[in-house]
């Protein structure tokens, strides 16, 4: 077993390692590396071939490869060391890594994490749609990945379960390679993807959604899928007798949701929200367990990667600092909850106060509401929103907090 | 193609591979013919993993023998074979007073069968056990068990082949006839003929129809040969769960019950599943392995019911399986299982009816089967016979780490993780797409290395195997199929290649 | 008649327009409300009446580390002229290595765009 110590570790070389990195390095850590899993950093933007990225951080519509590179590109001038094609086996709550790849497998000691894994997606088996079990049930992320960089088609008759923009995306992916897509169906009365995403990739090609319906059952006796049974269904997402009908397809593409990748945060004792399935972090993207930091997808499901850069950018140069033994001790600090019409709000707690955002996303759609952050009854910071949507991450910069004055911090939708 | 055999087995599900490594042994050749791309793709990969101790049938029965027979056979099988095998135990509970009489029985059952280590242990003593069970009384089986079903079955299969077994997949037999002379005819899809002394038909859920193709209508006691199918359906739990059953616990079962009833099984890789449900289905669709939604529904009610920190998110996945009954919806219970050669069709020996305890019974059927051999046959023990697996059992993330380290000098595989949530490695996958049988389907891959059987379904490895098969394999998009004929993956390349 | 609703995207206000137009070919916009400037109110006519858009797709590569070069376009062009310019792209074949901006169409069917790569891919 090789052992190493480093002073930062940062698992994951997607989106917010790199910019985590890049910050670390800025901040002054000369001890750094990325652990990837791939052979090619840039995470899950290699197949994220549509342009939308970078509008913020770059003022131009990229695809994700092209904004993957400008990070690289800096890892690269900063020299930065990167292992490609390694698995961290474990992560200890000491910060103690085992990793393995071809050949070796190794144990490195650091004085900071920084946990950028990503997500994964929500599968079949978790959904429990009855029927039989064919070949050409996929989730749309498997079919990106295999369409976009491994030159496979799947199928040509598709049926989207889930409005998520990956569903959106890759209905028109598939529709301009020639497949049919027939509709896109979605369990809630409201679409979870962007409203330009509907338009650009549903509208122009005449796909039709269908809201508030589910697919009940999965046909395919003879090992591919042959169609699937869809249904209205009510409040509570069950099935309305009497709405049920048969739509023939070859693939069904599922975009059900995004889970956090967190075992290794788990098995190293992390304490996880339970309502964003992330890490419980601070104001400086630190978990509760001192030196482990959490950035990106892996802390709460992004829709804007320019936020995941800014976001692994703060927990980047921080974890630099908490190796150099200057980041300061985190105080108990302050709660921040979500109040009304909010579902979660990270950071969860403030301990430091120094420049806080805070992230989070409304239960509901919802037009004309007023945004406030309060500490009990005293208003901090209040803000009109024509337009608010569960699916847009919503940013509020809050600022210096001073965490002698403030008690508690609660974001609610008026 | 004309294939001339000594022994030809119909069927290649535990029972039938149990067979093939027996009589791989002796100076005999044997051939095995399966329907599907693979051998265990029915009953035999659809289970509860259970090795029964054999309290659960009457005394006298061929199920009582066979099990308990089959039940003390497996360390030493297990061992050969580098099969994980774990002797967990098992507590057959009463929750209430009216169900002792059921306890008794089973006890009474199980003394009489010969069934080792029985005991009747009271609400304490059961405590010690599993802290917070519930109940009044069980009977204490410590030889029940819990194994890989598909392991045990694809391991049987790959030592006879490494001993001699032929194996012929992707042929459904057509035909069955026998000359006066006395050998067998044998067709099977494709246009291969097979000539053999001795046919078996361990087909399981087809084991009706062959025999009927055979011309053999009923069993030497007058026995209904028919199949009447009942499926069950299951939940996998997430491993999160391990350790939270320490023993098998099942409910008393009731006469007429077509199966065990449903229970939490802990697998021998620390999943747990919640099932079976017991349903019977059309005769004409014995392999119809649908999930339906008020018994998934059923299912998830129980597991939350069992397992109080339980969350949705765990059950990972779901799957059925069907049992190949001889009982009708209307008579219910088991019917003892039919081993026998036919009276009236000397060399052809009939296994019909192998539902549970078939897994536990396999090597004690293949004993009397081969003892039914040997009537017609001479057995003569081979020298060279490889009793053993080579390899190692489990998985290499279980072994301990200077064993690791140890194996990746020697090969670099075993560094490279290819399914994350079960953290397999190359190695292992590589020699899951290269076994003997030539079987390279997804799931066959997925039953030898134990890939995409996490909390990702696959979502991480998938495209990493689809990777591996092309560009060390030379798969083409059409090549790629998930587990029957028929199942393809994709339809073609996105742009086409020269 | 047909009325829709949409959410403009030509500055971060994202005024909310409704409009009213006759379908056909081309469609034709009867009336507007809800833009807060004439940019907004003339991308609410152009989105009924010729839509603009960009799209990605991808082109085979020989000889590289990756088997699909991802492309994109530079510029919109008419809804009307996607498959066009797709029929375009598909006959494109490359050779390893390209680089991130390398042009691979000009003006294809007829349109004001290039495409581009978007994926580093080196030699194998």
């Amino acid at each position: 077993m090789i052992l190493e110590k480093h002073d930062l570790v940062i698992i994951g070389g997607g989106p917010a390692g790199l910019a985590a990195a890049v910050a670390a390095k800025e901040a002054g850590c000369d001890d750094i590396v990325i652990i990837e899993r791939d052979r090619i950093l840039g995470g899950i933007l290699n197949q994220c071939i549509h342009d939308g990225f970078g509008l913020h951080a770059f003022k131009e519509a990229l695809s994700g490869p092209e904004y993957a590179d400008r990070f690289i590109k800096k890892v690269q001038a900063l020299d930065i060391a990167v292992m490609e094609k390694t698995i961290v086996l474990d992560l200890s709550g000491d910060k103690i890594l085992h990793t393995s790849r071809e050949g070796e497998m190794k144990e490195i000691e650091a004085k900071a994490v920084v946990l950028a894994m990503g997500c994964r997606e929500r599968t079949r088996g978790a959904l429990s749609i009855p029927g039989h079990r064919p070949s050409g049930v996929y989730t749309a992320g498997a079919v990106q990945n295999l369409v976009n960089l491994e030159n496979i088609m799947p199928g040509r008759r598709v049926v989207i379960l889930g409005s998520g923009d990956i569903g959106l995306i890759m209905a028109r992916r598939m529709t301009l390679e020639g497949a049919k897509v027939e509709a896109v169906f979605e369990v809630l009365p409201y679409s979870s993807g962007l409203q330009r995403n509907i338009r650009q990739c549903l509208d122009d090609y005449g796909i039709p959604l269908h809201l508030a319906t589910t697919v009940i059952d999965i046909n395919g006796p003879k090992g591919r899928i042959e169609g699937v049974t869809v249904a209205k269904v009510d409040e509570k997402r069950r099935p309305i007798k009497g709405t049920e009908r048969y739509v023939p397809c070859d693939t069904l593409l599922l975009s059900v949701g995004l889970i956090p990748e967190n075992e290794l945060t788990r098995e190293a004792g992390v304490t996880i929200d339970d309502v964003t399935q992330g890490a419980s972090v601070d104001d400086c993207c630190m978990t509760k367990t001192p030196g482990i930091f959490a950035c990106g997808n892996v802390l709460h499901v992004h829709d804007l990667v320019d936020f995941v850069s800014m976001e692994a950018a703060r927990a980047g140069k921080n974890a630099a600092l908490y190796a150099a033994g200057k980041l300061g001790d985190a105080t108990e600090g302050i709660t921040v909850k979500a109040g009304d019409g909010v579902r979660y709000v990270v950071p969860q707690r403030i301990s430091h106060g120094e420049n806080v955002s805070l992230a989070f996303r409304v239960t509901s759609p919802a037009r004309d509401k007023l945004i406030e952050v309060r500490d009990g009854a005293r208003l901090l910071a209040s803000r009109k929103e024509t337009r608010l949507h569960p699916a847009e991450m919503v940013w509020v910069d809050m600022g210096k907090i001073d965490l002698k004055e403030v008690e508690s911090l609660e974001v609610r939708v008026k | 193609m004309k294939h001339s055999f000594n022994v030809l087995i119909i069927g290649g599900g535990v029972v039938g591979n149990a067979i093939a490594r027996e009589l791989s042994r002796f100076r005999l050749s044997t051939a095995v013919v399966e329907k599907e791309p693979d051998v265990c793709m029915e009953t035999s990969c659809r289970n509860s993993g259970v090795l029964h101790s054999g309290i659960n049938y009457k005394a006298g029965t061929l199920r009582a023998k066979t099990a308990v027979r089959g039940n003390s056979m497996m360390d030493r099988l297990c061992a050969e074979l580098k099969v994980k095998i774990k002797r967990i135990g098992k507590l057959t509970t009463a929750l209430d007073e009216g169900e002792l009489p059921g306890v008794k029985r089973l006890m009474d059952q199980g003394v009489a069968n010969g069934v080792p280590g029985l005991e009747v242990l009271n609400s304490s003593a059961m405590q010690n056990i599993q802290p917070g069970i519930e109940g009044i009384a069980a009977v204490w089986s410590p030889t029940s068990a819990i194994i890989s079903p598909y392991g045990l079955t694809i391991a049987l299969a790959e030592n006879a082949h490494a001993n001699g077994v032929e194996y012929f997949l992707r042929s459904e037999v057509t035909s069955i006839s026998k000359s006066e002379d006395g050998i067998f005819t044998v067709v099977a899809s494709g246009g291969k003929v097979f000539t053999a002394d001795i046919v078996i038909n361990s087909a399981g859920l087809s084991s009706g129809g062959i025999s009927a193709m055979a011309g053999v209508k009923q069993g030497n006691q007058g026995e209904n040969l028919k199949i009447w199918p009942c499926r069950g359906e299951y939940y996998v739990l997430d491993k999160r769960l391990d350790g939270t059953l320490k023993t098998l616990i099942y409910p008393v079962p009731g006469a007429k019950d077509a199966g065990l009833g449903i229970h939490l099984t802990p697998t021998v890789d620390g999943n747990i599943l919640i099932g079976p449900s017991a349903d019977y289905i059309s005769e004409e669709t014995p392999e119809d392995y649908k999930v339906t939604a008020p018994v998934l529904e059923e299912l998830r009610r129980e597991g939350l019911r069992l397992l109080p920190n339980m969350k949705m998110s765990d059950f990972i996945r779901n799957f059925a399986g069907n049992r190949p009954k001889r009982t009708s919806p209307a008579e219910g219970g088991n019917g003892d299982f039919v081993i026998e050669e036919a009276k009236g069709l000397p060399g052809f020996i009939n296994l019909v009816g192998i539902e549970s305890p078939g897994l536990t019974a396999s090597p004690a059927i293949a004993e009397m089967v081969r003892d039914i051999v040997a009537k017609h046959l001479e057995l003569e023990e081979k020298e060279n016979f490889i009793a053993e697996r080579p390899g190692f059992a489990g998985h290499f993330c279980e072994l301990p780490k200077e064993e690791q380290e140890r194996l990746i000098k020697e090969n670099p595989e075993y560094g490279e993780i290819v399914c994350r949530c079960e953290k397999i490695t190359k190695k292992e996958i590589r020699d899951a797409i290269e076994n003997p049988l030539g079987a390279r389907s997804l799931v066959s891959i997925k039953y030898r290395a134990r890939n995409g059987m996490g909390r990702c379904q696959g979502g991480f490895c998938t495209p990493r195997i689809v990777r591996i098969l092309r560009d060390e394999y030379g798969f083409k998009p059409d090549d790629y199929i998930f587990r029957e004929a028929g199942s393809n993956l994709f339809t073609g390349n996105v742009r086409e290649v020269d | 008649m047909t009325e829709k609703e949409f959410i403009c995207v030509v500055c971060p206000n994202g005024c909310s327009i409704e409009v009213k137009y006759e379908e056909g070919d081309p469609p034709k916009l009867i009336s507007s409300e809800g833009a807060r400037c004439p940019r907004g109110k003339s991308w609410a006519r152009q989105e009924i009446e010729n839509p603009m858009r960009t799209f990605s797709s991808s082109v085979i590569v020989t000889g590289g580390e990756f088997l699909e070069a991802s492309v994109r376009l530079t510029k919109p062009i008419s809804l009307s002229k996607v498959f066009d310019v797709m029929k375009e792209i598909k006959k494109i074949k490359l050779q390893a290595p390209l680089k991130i901006g390398d042009v691979v169409l000009t003006n294809p069917a007829g349109t004001e765009t290039e495409v581009i790569v978007t994926r580093n891919v080196a030699l194998k």
